[in-house]
């Protein structure tokens, strides 16, 4: 039977593509990082050679695929609490837990909206804006700053029914960029990026509405190429690069980088 | 070598197979109407079904003993069977179904026994079509060389002449008697046709609602008491006792007289004897009904008659006439009305020699 | 256009269409021809992903699993990893997601095969076996190609399932269905239109084969018919 043979012989394909992929780094990096570190990644490896392959989601998603094996060298997270975390449960390289940027919170709209962002959070309750689309406040660091923020300012019991849940912060974004949404809250990071600065306005919201969106990365103890992966790390905080993620919206510490002993 | 079979199998709350016999080498009918067991029974002789109790043996071999556990699976009983569909397979050749039984075979001996079948059943030329292509009279025949090819020690044919014309039937039957002639083994034939028992047949079990009826020849088995029931089988209404009063060889024809009444009728010529008592048969379709006396008719039985009834029965109108006995007539409405008849209406009814049937010395 | 995706889409639905050819005929074969009072239940259970929503599947392949449950610490003990984030775990999740797709059409192409061919092929003396190779396959090799077909194209276009048991790993995981979602996370709309048309022609081109190959089975069962009569 021609087919039957046929059949066996994609069952004999090796998984050759898979070993191939090992040999990079893998990282999995919180959403808001979706620009910055394609950029900073293609000239990683200009410079070193060493190739990146990054997946882009929500934090708490990591979290628990990390938990649950998945085979990632680098975890940057968008807070403090999911590396500590990790930490706590031993799947962290030991001395490897430390903070790499700051985000902030901004309101985002296309241009061509009706509402004017820059007149600050209290457009959100305007009457023409019929859905909010903000990351999934459960697992999505940049979610529970906005909902912080949204509390601070009294209007979160307003507006509760316009929100839109995104799975991350990407996707909040993608809803509003769309048109689906008619305002987002979404990461600077985001909304200084070419796809959407040219398509829309913001508005920083003020950091004493939220608490400060510190974002810490981990190495992993499962990781095969740790050096690399700390090559990545020190590459991250040279000023010149370091420059380029403040460009982008991302805050990083000039000085050097504190050992953060994350609360379990 | 005799096939014999002892089986009971229950197959619904009212419908219990229950059958003992022993067939010896040659054609044994089976006959039946629909739904009295007759494919049931076959599948368990082949070892398709498993009857609950009994035991079925060919010769000495058995093949199924309740008793003692023994069930050869059917592909182990060296069965051939022909199914009413014949159940050739369609993406098969007509070689390669024909060989498909012959798989244990060294490829001398089945190219052999395939070449001699294939000749034997006129069929050679066909060897490459599929069963698609050809005709039903030559599918039929390559659903019997398959069968045959086997060598089985026992063959049956599931109503295997329904789909065909009387000529192409007659011919297979040909085919079928001279195989036996040289084979000899216990034939099996199922059907519900009459003319395919006296054909073939040397002898019919008979089979109703699961249970043996009676068996015997064609004959002595449209003689016994339990007639009636079987008649209604057999599609005749009208029996009567008559005695011989002369016999008539140079025409082929002989005379009688229906017992206990004056009506003499001419019958086709059988080995009895003068005065000796008889049973004859009609059917009731097979007799006409003349409004007049009718002149320059080629029957030889025009008797006259008095309607005594008339009642109406689907497409077909049944007339009770009294002809010295009562005779059971079938006709269409339309000729009922056009002849204008009535009860009490005086009749004659017009009866050809050869539709009486002899059914045999008392 | 991201190939290490289409490729790795293109292993893992090879590498399932065959092992799902070797375990549901098997399953087909029973479902068609046993007597079995409860075999309903079973059926039930192999259309079961057809209703399920992909996340269902997808968090309870997680849990068989994941590295808490028997087979993901066997599989840990082994290969020194978990079972989930792996190739291995797609397929064993998309063996569970595109089941029915292979059997179902099976199970049609055998239960139309004429049961008195079976029954002549057994009297004639062959095995179950020969009867399975020589008879009821070859008369039912339109369903198992539909099946196999089927099974293929619809685990190239898994997406729920993939994305919980398999995460988003490039080269590892990350199937078409994935790149496509990543690029329109990254407003790369450009690219996410051009692989999405890739997954569209490709789907059609599956479903026109699966429907000429109906095509001409239907047309030689109606010239059958005609020479019967």
């Amino acid at each position: 039977m021609k087919a039957f043979r046929l059949v066996c012989c994609f069952l004999l394909v090796p998984v050759i593509s898979a070993t191939a992929a090992e040999q990079q780094l893998q990282i999995a990096a919180a959403a808001d990082l979706q620009f910055v570190f394609l950029d900073l990644s293609a000239r990683f490896q200009k410079e070193t050679g060493h190739a990146i392959e990054l997946t882009f989601g929500s934090s708490g998603n990591f979290f628990s695929q990390i938990q649950n094996g998945a085979p990632f060298d680098m975890f940057f997270s968008a807070d403090v609490d999911y590396p500590g975390k990790l930490e706590a449960a031993g799947l962290v390289e030991p001395g490897t837990l430390s903070r790499y940027a700051t985000g902030t919170v901004v309101l985002w709209s296309r241009k061509d909206s009706l509402i004017d962002v820059r007149r600050g959070l209290q457009t959100l309750v305007d009457n023409r804006v019929r859905r909010i689309s903000i990351a999934n406040p459960d697992y999505a660091p940049y979610g529970r700053a906005a909902v912080a923020a949204l509390r601070r300012e009294e209007i979160y019991d307003k507006i509760r029914n316009k929100l839109v849940l995104g799975e991350n912060i990407s996707q909040a974004a993608q809803f509003v960029e769309s048109g689906n949404a008619d305002i987002g809250i979404l990461a600077l990071s985001l909304a200084v990026a070419p796809p959407l600065k040219s398509k829309g306005i913001y508005y920083e919201i003020p950091t004493n509405l939220y608490p400060p969106i510190d974002q810490a990365v981990v190495i992993l103890k499962s990781s095969k190429h740790k050096d690399i992966a700390r090559q990545f790390l020190t590459f991250l905080k040279r000023p010149d690069i370091a420059e380029v993620m403040r460009t982008n919206g991302l805050n990083v510490p000039e000085s050097q980088p504190q050992q953060r002993k994350a609360r379990p | 070598m005799e096939l014999s079979v002892n089986l009971q199998k229950r197959l619904s709350a009212k419908f219990t197979l229950d059958l003992r016999f022993s067939i010896p080498p040659g054609v044994t009918i089976l006959f039946g109407e629909s739904g009295s067991g007759k494919s049931t029974l076959l599948r368990c002789i082949a070892g398709l079904l498993t009857p609950d109790v009994g035991q079925i043996r060919v010769g000495d071999q058995i093949l199924f003993d309740s008793q003692s556990r023994v069930n050869l699976p059917a592909r182990e009983r060296r069965v051939g069977f022909l199914f009413q569909n014949l159940a050739l397979f369609p993406h098969l050749s007509v070689l390669r179904n024909i060989e498909y039984g012959l798989d244990g075979l060294n490829k001398t001996e089945a190219q052999q026994r395939t070449e001699n079948i294939l000749s034997s059943f006129r069929i050679s030329g066909l060897r490459h079509h599929k069963p698609g292509e050809i005709s039903g009279g030559e599918r039929q025949r390559v659903a019997l060389a398959r069968a045959l090819v086997t060598d089985p020690s026992v063959l049956m044919l599931d109503e295997p002449l329904s789909a065909l014309d009387y000529p192409t039937q007659s011919q297979i039957i040909e085919d079928l008697r001279a195989w036996n002639i040289r084979h000899r083994i216990p034939i099996l034939y199922v059907t519900h046709a009459q003319r395919e028992v006296f054909a073939l047949g040397q002898r019919v079990i008979v089979l109703q609602r699961g249970k043996i009826l009676t068996e015997g020849t064609p004959l002595e088995v449209l003689e016994t008491p339990t007639y009636e029931s079987l008649a209604q089988l057999a599609g005749f209404e009208n029996f009567f006792d008559a005695t011989v009063i002369s016999l008539n060889p140079a025409s082929g024809t002989m005379l009688c007289r229906l017992t206990e009444a004056e009506t003499e009728v001419e019958l086709p010529l059988s080995k009895v004897q003068v005065g000796s008592d008889i049973r004859i048969a009609i059917r009731a379709g097979d007799i006409l009904i003349a409004g007049e006396f009718p002149r320059l008719l080629s029957a030889r039985n025009v008797i006259p008659a008095i309607i005594l009834s008339l009642r109406r029965e689907g497409a077909m109108m049944i007339a009770k006439t009294d002809a010295g006995r009562v005779f059971e007539v079938h006709l269409t409405p339309g000729a009922c009305e056009s002849l204008g008849l009535k009860p009490g209406r005086h009749v004659w009814l017009v009866i050809k020699t050869h539709s009486w049937r002899f059914v045999g010395g008392k | 256009m991201d190939w290490p995706a289409i490729v790795l889409s293109l292993k893992l639905s090879s590498v399932v269409c065959g092992l799902l050819l070797l375990i549901g005929m098997p399953i087909a074969y029973w479902v068609t021809y046993s007597r079995w009072r409860w075999k309903f239940l079973v059926e039930a259970v192999v259309a079961l992903p057809i209703v399920l929503p992909p996340t269902v599947l997808g968090f309870y392949v997680l849990v068989a699993i994941g590295l808490r449950s028997p087979i993901g610490r066997a599989w840990a003990s082994w290969t020194g990893h978990g079972l989930a984030f792996t190739f291995e775990g797609l397929v064993i999740a998309s063996l569970l997601y595109s089941l029915p797709f292979a059997v179902q059409p099976i199970i049609v192409a055998f239960s139309q095969v004429d049961h008195e061919l079976i029954e002549a092929s057994s009297v004639l003396g062959a095995s179950r076996v020969r009867t399975f190779l020589r008879i009821i396959l070859p008369l039912s090799i339109d369903g198992v190609i539909t099946g196999a077909v089927l099974s293929f194209a619809h685990t190239m276009g898994e997406f729920g399932v993939v994305l919980m048991v398999g995460g988003d790993i490039p080269g590892i995981t990350r199937t078409i269905s994935i790149t496509i979602y990543d690029q329109v996370q990254r407003l790369d709309y450009a690219a996410a239109n051009k692989t999405a048309l890739l997954l569209l022609l490709f789907s059609f081109a599956v479903l026109s084969v699966i429907y000429a190959l109906n095509r001409n089975s239907l047309a030689t069962s109606l010239l059958r018919q005609q020479a019967r009569e």
